[in-house]
């Protein structure tokens, strides 16, 4: 392995911002390889050096591998951070990296292959003995097998056609009384829906919580973990909260799971930071999968644990691993993090795109903001909605959550509207103050968003008077020299 | 930026306040609001673009790309039936019928990228909403 020197980032927004951040504090060069329509962002601003590889749709731009490597190398930077999301899951992706000379700031190919690969992921933990969602995905089709293997998982059970997806032919089986019958027409709505009969039997978990560990493989083969992170609160599989470490974990638990997570990383062969996510109900866990890559929330770990993980991938990349066991072995305080979509919270979440007004994000003691734009940025419609994450530290979980309520009270965002009075209410919500909630909290108590408060009425009166004040203000001979045409972005805020 | 003290239903109050692109943004008591100046100078309650509904023109409630179509030209429909889904920032939202009539002309096709507002389709309603 060899030093790094010049980091290419083939990616965008706050986590782009995060690694140019972690590069600069290792004196290392940084190369943002963007699309055509992202000159408009902080991380185009903060590095060093930046390529366009393609115009704004994805896959002509950030899902582009020859573009992002042809760039790379024009640029002379001899590595590659891919992020979350886009090309960092990809094992093409990282063995062309290695092909053409950079260094892949991440797992192997061989890795992602045999780790993130539900299948493969799947009959290496099988074999290992390790616990999976309990199911059956058998051939053998007939009813009276298929019913003992439902009593053998226990109830409730769903069954699911094997060609489908997105819910088609998925069906709740209760108890037993009714299992034969929802078999049988599981298997006619998959035959008539996908050509096929066949279905699959799975452990149906409803009230299950989303656990998952930060993994760390240090390149010898030796992996461990930096404990564990609760993502129950999700809206359609999309995280929205997150917090370090989980309040529902015994210490029993905790340990067993962290070994777990261990042993499959170890099997896989893991280097580089990557998560074990788990499902938790009734105090059994289940493994689910494992994302190769830094998680979107990897923050909260940063802050119970006291370490830099993108700097860590980093160092581990160019072989110069820097965790001790001693320095990792407790977590301390509690984390939670929030992310900030650019949507309307009072209209069921409908994005919300436009050009950002005035941006605040107050400072205060352990809150930390990781944000991708600025004010005069536009927010388009070509990319993820989310425009900043929110993350904070205080000594136990209550305070915790006041604390984030305070900071997002505080934060202002102007020109697209934000999800944050959500963020708000869901923080403030009894069942997620007392660590139940699991991942049906969001469609259970949130499935139709919130209700604006004020009415419109109310809001025009206010806007009346307000807008009528900046006018005027902007107006007053005595608010100073002006400069340039009047618009409405040098409007009121020279004279201020 | 620094706060404004404006007088609020007769008390003095910090106010944030900016206009982007035509909308008045302030924040007050912690809460963000906007409104549209357009909208602030015509009396009553309708709001302009997106805000302005009327039952018989669906239109793009965001700007995005229209992913599927479910109805086609003198296809009858009912409130709630979905008429058709539009991708932005990579989520799905679906376009419902608010009362029952017929279409009577669909301006969009899939895979067309539309703006905010853009009328999509035109429905002739069976009763008046």
């Amino acid at each position: 392995m060899r030093p790094i020197k010049s980091v290419a980032i083939a990616n965008r927004g706050e986590v782009a911002v995060r690694i140019i951040r972690a590069c600069e504090e290792l004196g290392l060069e940084t190369v943002l390889l963007h699309s055509d329509v992202d000159i408009n962002t902080r991380a185009y601003r903060l590095a060093k050096k930046k390529i366009c590889i393609g115009p704004a749709p994805t896959a002509q731009s950030y899902l582009n591998i020859q573009a992002n490597i042809d760039a790379a190398l024009a640029a002379g930077a001899d590595s590659i951070h891919p992020g979350f999301g886009f090309l960092s899951e990809n094992a093409d992706f990282a063995e062309q990296c290695e092909k053409n000379g950079l260094t892949f700031i991440g797992p192997s190919a061989q890795a992602i292959r045999t780790l993130g690969d539900k299948v493969s992921f799947k009959t290496m933990a099988k074999k290992a003995g390790l616990p999976l969602i309990p199911g059956y995905e058998g051939a053998d089709q007939k009813v009276e097998t298929l019913l003992a293997e439902a009593q053998k998982i226990g109830f409730p059970v769903i069954v699911k056609a094997a060609a489908g997806g997105g819910g088609r032919g998925m069906k709740l089986i209760n108890d037993k009384s009714q299992a034969k019958d929802l078999i049988e027409s599981a298997q006619r709505e998959a035959l008539s829906a996908f050509g096929s009969a066949t279905v699959f039997l799975e452990k149906y978990l409803g009230r299950a919580k989303h656990i998952e560990f930060q993994i760390f493989g240090d390149g010898t083969g030796k992996v461990m973990h930096l404990f564990d992170r609760e993502c129950s609160v999700q809206r359609r599989h999309q995280k929205i909260i997150e917090e370090a470490t989980s309040p529902s974990l015994t210490e029993d638990l905790r340990r067993k799971m962290g070994e777990v997570a261990c042993t499959i990383a170890t099997l896989g062969k893991y280097k580089n930071a990557g998560t074990v996510e788990f499902l938790l109900q009734d105090g059994e866990f289940y493994l689910l999968e494992v994302n190769t890559r830094l998680q979107v929330e990897h923050p909260v770990t940063e802050e119970v644990m006291g370490v830099d993980l993108v700097k860590m991938q980093i160092l581990t990349a160019q072989g110069n691993f820097v965790f001790h066991p001693q320095d990792i072995r407790v977590p301390r305080g509690h984390s939670i993090e929030c992310r900030v979509y650019a949507e309307d919270p009072y209209q069921g979440g409908i994005p919300s795109t436009g050009k950002i007004g005035y941006l605040a994000w107050p400072e205060g003691p352990r809150r930390r903001y990781e944000y991708g734009f600025e004010s005069e940025d536009t927010i388009t419609s070509y990319y993820d909605p989310m425009i900043a994450k929110v993350i904070v530290w205080d000594e136990t979980r209550p305070r915790a959550i006041e604390k984030m309520i305070r900071t997002l009270k505080d934060s202002t965002v102007f020109g697209v509207r934000t999800n944050i009075p959500y963020l708000i209410e869901i923080l403030d919500h009894e069942e997620f103050r007392s660590g139940k909630m699991t991942t049906r909290f969001i469609e259970t108590y949130f499935a139709e968003g919130i209700k604006q408060k004020t009415s419109d009425d109310q809001i025009k009166k206010w806007a009346g008077v307000i807008s009528k004040h900046v006018t005027e203000t902007r107006q007053a001979p005595e608010m100073g020299h002006r400069s340039g045409p009047l618009s409405p972005w040098s409007s009121y805020w020279r004279g201020v | 930026m620094k706060p404004l003290n404006i007088s609020i239903d007769g008390k003095e109050r910090q106010v944030l306040a900016q206009v982007v692109e035509g909308q008045i943004w302030f924040r007050l008591d912690g809460e963000v609001y906007n409104y549209s100046l357009l909208d602030l100078k015509q009396s009553g309650h309708k709001k302009s673009k997106s805000g302005a509904k009327s039952p018989d023109k669906i239109t793009a409630p965001m700007p995005g790309k229209v992913t599927k179509l479910f109805v086609s030209d003198g296809q009858e429909v009912k409130k709630g039936d979905s008429l058709l889904v539009m991708e932005a920032m990579k989520m799905e939202y679906t376009l419902k019928a608010d009362a029952n009539g017929t279409v009577e002309k669909i301006t969009a096709k899939t895979g067309d990228q539309v703006t905010l507002g853009q009328l999509l389709v035109q429905l002739k309603l069976t009763e008046k909403a």
